[in-house]
């Protein structure tokens, strides 16, 4: 059964129409790719499903529940995060205070504790830098503390936005490496990325968008021979 | 040569600050204040010190190596002093040849040349002006050849020498409360010689020792146990609160009738501080809740608030309530109000959430003003008798009685929003300033948690209105205009945004400084302007800043090392 699914999502930005019937679903222990070039719905339909942008049309559910009618505090809550794009570290606060941040929602002390040795197991750079204003981290440590701090809430689905944005290519693969990680000890995972090659050799399916349409849908190793996903993507692909 | 034209320009400048301060009318009027009796008046003191002062400046370090700071000062320190020797030739001439140049410039007195000629007539006081600017220029300069801790010895004593003799109006109140004597000190309003060299060499001692052996400090903490530390923060926090305790009787009535004005502002900074310095909602209407408070306050115990007032006499025999029973109500009136605004302004930001603020707080004045809601709470005519608080027998209008009320409520506003600002609320409300749209996408109730923000800042503000209404016993609505929201606001933002004891310190030179001014008349406001650039210009961060604030403050230094970091590794 899905653990997450959208059907026949649309949503706007005002006038602005940015998902048409958007369809997908995300099973439990999955990694799930969105691909698309840009400007076709991939963050946007991220933000729909957590309730900061409306959607107007269609159902989104979770755990066979709606959630399209919450407020992201409670979307979050049921166990639905984020890492937004360009990470969007709290860049005055300290590592630790970011990865606080991130338990904001939750209320068991101990487990919380818990969860951020787990986090600082999967970084052990974080935990040398615990006490380092998250600005003045590299690239890397600033993909690794945006994860941690999106773990911290303790999410069974785990929305990630481009996180090999920005980073060196030695270090996209590292990203992906800990992606596969954290979906192998439980966390489901809905990826969107550019970076299609590389999202597809994790995942186990893909879709693509296109102009807020679904066009494509397949497993991960079919869409990467098929003919229309370098079209989709204007020859991103050789 | 290169030497002359460099330091000429800010020579220049210094000589136009003596004339400036010559032609208001600051000098002569400060000379009837003694610096050090019977040697030197706040004029003069002002006169040399601009010649020194402009010294300093040009002889501070320069980036390629070619200092030559006693020769900087110098020079500097001569045109300074031949610049103001022109202007007072000129005027010497003018009055020489009959013009009546007080018709133009009021200020321009005999008297005033003659202080600027150092009483020493217009030929060999020029001469003199220039030789003692050059000399003083020169010292400046040479002081940057001393080694550290000699120089901040000799600037510190100096200054401090300087406040006290300013303060001494102040200090002698509190010598005399205190019993000391403070004729070797103090005679006729200024320092004696012997007072200034025990002042000068002592803290001149001090401050070199503490240069010397701040190092050493430093380690030894750093190396002290835990609980050796907080014993010594508790020890210094229980001699704190004992010096604050022993204030009122030190200093007097009148000082204490400021200090609980200063406690009335740490309040209301204290509550906007939640709002702005803690949640970054910039509020330009706090005033709001300082008149809820008051209002409220008044309305529930005045003897002529409508809720007791008897058809035929003009009072009744008791308020509504008392003081104390009235007190939680007005918090929760103005928790009401604070959502009550909050709500509507959720969705703006920055400066159109500081317009729409400026309104609100506009309209709560205009509805206090209006003959509509006139018969509740008095119009124009105002709430009167409002009575301070019970038991009688305490007697809690006096301003050395009120004090001590306001301070217990000061500290527990103070502990409560310090432990605010280290919860998980305080670091929610950190996570919203910095990114409102993460802090949402991460969960973070951004309307709950603005809705707080408001709630909290006008529980603590309405505080602030009750005891102004105890304090003055009767409330007017020109008591809560613009200004109130504005001095708030300049109160947290000179303290620092985000810091408790800027807070203090803020509301202490913000409300105290202009009470200590009050004989300099009509010039105090141009001094207070002249501090407050000053301390924005020196101290953009406040004067003791909040850690994370500072932070954000030097952003522009640290940008260029995360710059470095994210190039090394480079994006794809």
């Amino acid at each position: 059964m899905a653990l997450l699914e959208l059907n026949n999502v649309s949503a706007a930005y005002g006038p602005v129409r940015a998902l048409e019937g958007v369809s997908l679903e995300v099973n439990d222990g999955e990694i799930v790719c969105l691909l698309g070039s840009n400007a076709a719905g991939k963050t946007t339909t991220l933000r729909t499903i957590l309730g900061m942008v409306p959607a107007h049309k269609g159902e989104i559910r979770f755990n066979e529940e709606r959630i399209d009618e919450l407020r992201t505090q409670d979307i979050v809550g049921r166990g639905v995060t984020m890492v937004p794009e360009n990470r969007r570290l709290f860049a005055k606060m300290s590592v630790r205070e970011n990865l606080e941040i991130g338990a904001n929602l939750r209320t068991d002390k101990k487990e919380i504790r818990e969860d951020m040795e787990r986090v600082f197991v999967l970084f052990p750079r974080l935990k040398e830098r615990i006490g380092q204003r998250a600005g003045t981290l590299s690239g890397g440590e600033q993909q690794m503390l945006a994860i941690g701090r999106a773990l911290m809430a303790k999410p069974s689905v785990l929305l990630m936005d481009e996180p090999s944005m920005g980073l060196a290519p030695i270090l996209v693969e590292q990203v992906f490496d800990t992606i596969k990680e954290i979906n192998e000890l439980g966390t489901t995972i809905l990826l969107v990325e550019q970076n299609a090659h590389v999202a597809l050799s994790i995942a186990d399916r893909g879709y693509v968008l296109q102009t807020g349409r679904i066009v494509l849908h397949d497993e991960a190793h079919a869409l990467l021979e098929h003919p229309q996903l370098s079209q989709a993507y204007l020859g991103e692909l050789d | 040569m290169n030497l002359v034209r460099a330091n000429f320009k800010t020579g220049l400048v210094g000589g136009s600050v003596i004339v400036y301060l010559a032609l208001v009318g600051i000098l002569e009027r400060f000379q009837d204040r003694n610096v050090i009796t019977g040697v030197v008046g706040l004029g003069t003191t002002l006169v040399l010190l601009t010649m020194f002062g402009t010294g300093y400046l040009v002889s501070r370090p320069k980036d390629d190596g070619t200092s030559q700071p006693f020769g900087e000062g110098l020079v500097a320190g001569a045109f300074a002093g031949a610049l103001t020797a022109a202007v007072v030739l000129i005027f010497e001439a003018m009055l020489g040849a009959g013009i009546q140049v007080r018709n133009m410039l009021v200020s321009v007195t005999p008297d005033l040349l003659d202080l600027l000629e150092f009483g020493l007539g217009p030929g060999l006081g020029s001469v003199a002006l220039v030789a003692v600017g050059a000399l003083l220029g020169g010292l400046a300069g040479a002081l940057r050849l001393l080694p550290e801790d000699v120089r901040g010895a000799i600037n510190y004593s100096l200054i401090v020498a300087l406040a006290l003799s300013l303060s001494e109006p102040l200090m002698d109140g509190i010598l005399r409360g205190l019993g000391i004597p403070r004729r070797w000190l103090y005679e006729s309003g200024g320092l004696t010689i012997v007072g200034t060299i025990i002042v000068v060499v002592v803290t001149a001692y001090l401050r070199w020792q503490w240069m010397r052996r701040r190092d050493q400090i430093a380690e030894t903490r750093a190396h002290m146990p835990e609980d050796r530390r907080i014993l010594y923060r508790r020890i210094t926090l229980v001699a704190l609160v004992a010096v604050l305790v022993a204030l009122p009787w030190v200093v007097g009535p009148f000082i204490s009738d400021v200090l609980g004005t200063v406690g009335l502002y740490v309040l209301l900074g204290l509550g906007l501080n939640i709002v702005v310095g803690y949640a970054g909602l910039l509020d330009l209407g706090y005033v709001a809740f300082f008149a809820v408070g008051a209002y409220a306050m008044g309305v529930l115990t005045s003897t002529a608030s409508f809720l007791v007032k008897p058809e035929n006499a003009p009072f009744a025999e008791h308020g509504f309530t008392n003081f104390w029973i009235a007190l939680p109500f007005v918090v929760l009136i103005a928790v009401v109000i604070g959502v009550l605004i909050g709500a509507p302004v959720l969705r703006l930001r920055g400066d159109y959430l500081a317009i729409v603020t400026l309104g609100f707080g506009e309209i709560i004045r205009t509805l206090v003003l209006s003959d509509w809601l006139a018969p509740y709470l008095g119009g124009a005519q105002g709430l009167i008798r409002v009575p301070p608080p019970p038991p009688a027998a305490l007697d809690l209008r006096d301003p050395q009685h009120i004090y001590y009320l306001i301070l217990v409520f000061g500290l527990l506003a103070a502990f409560v929003v310090s432990r605010l600002g280290d919860s998980r609320v305080g670091r929610a409300w950190a996570a919203m300033r910095e990114d409102e749209s993460v802090a949402e996408a991460i969960g973070i109730s951004v309307i709950r948690y603005k809705l707080l923000a408001f709630a909290m800042g006008a529980a603590v503000g309405s505080l602030g209105g009750v005891f102004f209404a105890a304090k003055i016993g009767s409330i007017f609505p020109n008591s809560f205009g613009l200004l109130v929201s504005i001095n708030v606001l300049s109160v947290i933002i000179l303290g620092g945004m985000g810091s408790i004891p800027g807070v203090v310190v803020g509301a202490l030179v913000l409300v105290g400084l202009p009470e200590l001014l009050r004989e300099f008349g009509e010039f105090r406001l141009l001094i207070y302007g002249a501090v407050l650039v000053l301390i924005m210009i020196l101290r953009p961060e406040g004067l003791i800043p909040n850690k994370r604030r500072q932070r954000e403050l030097h952003e522009q230094e640290e940008l260029v090392t995360v710059g470095e970091l994210v190039t090394e590794e480079g994006p794809a």
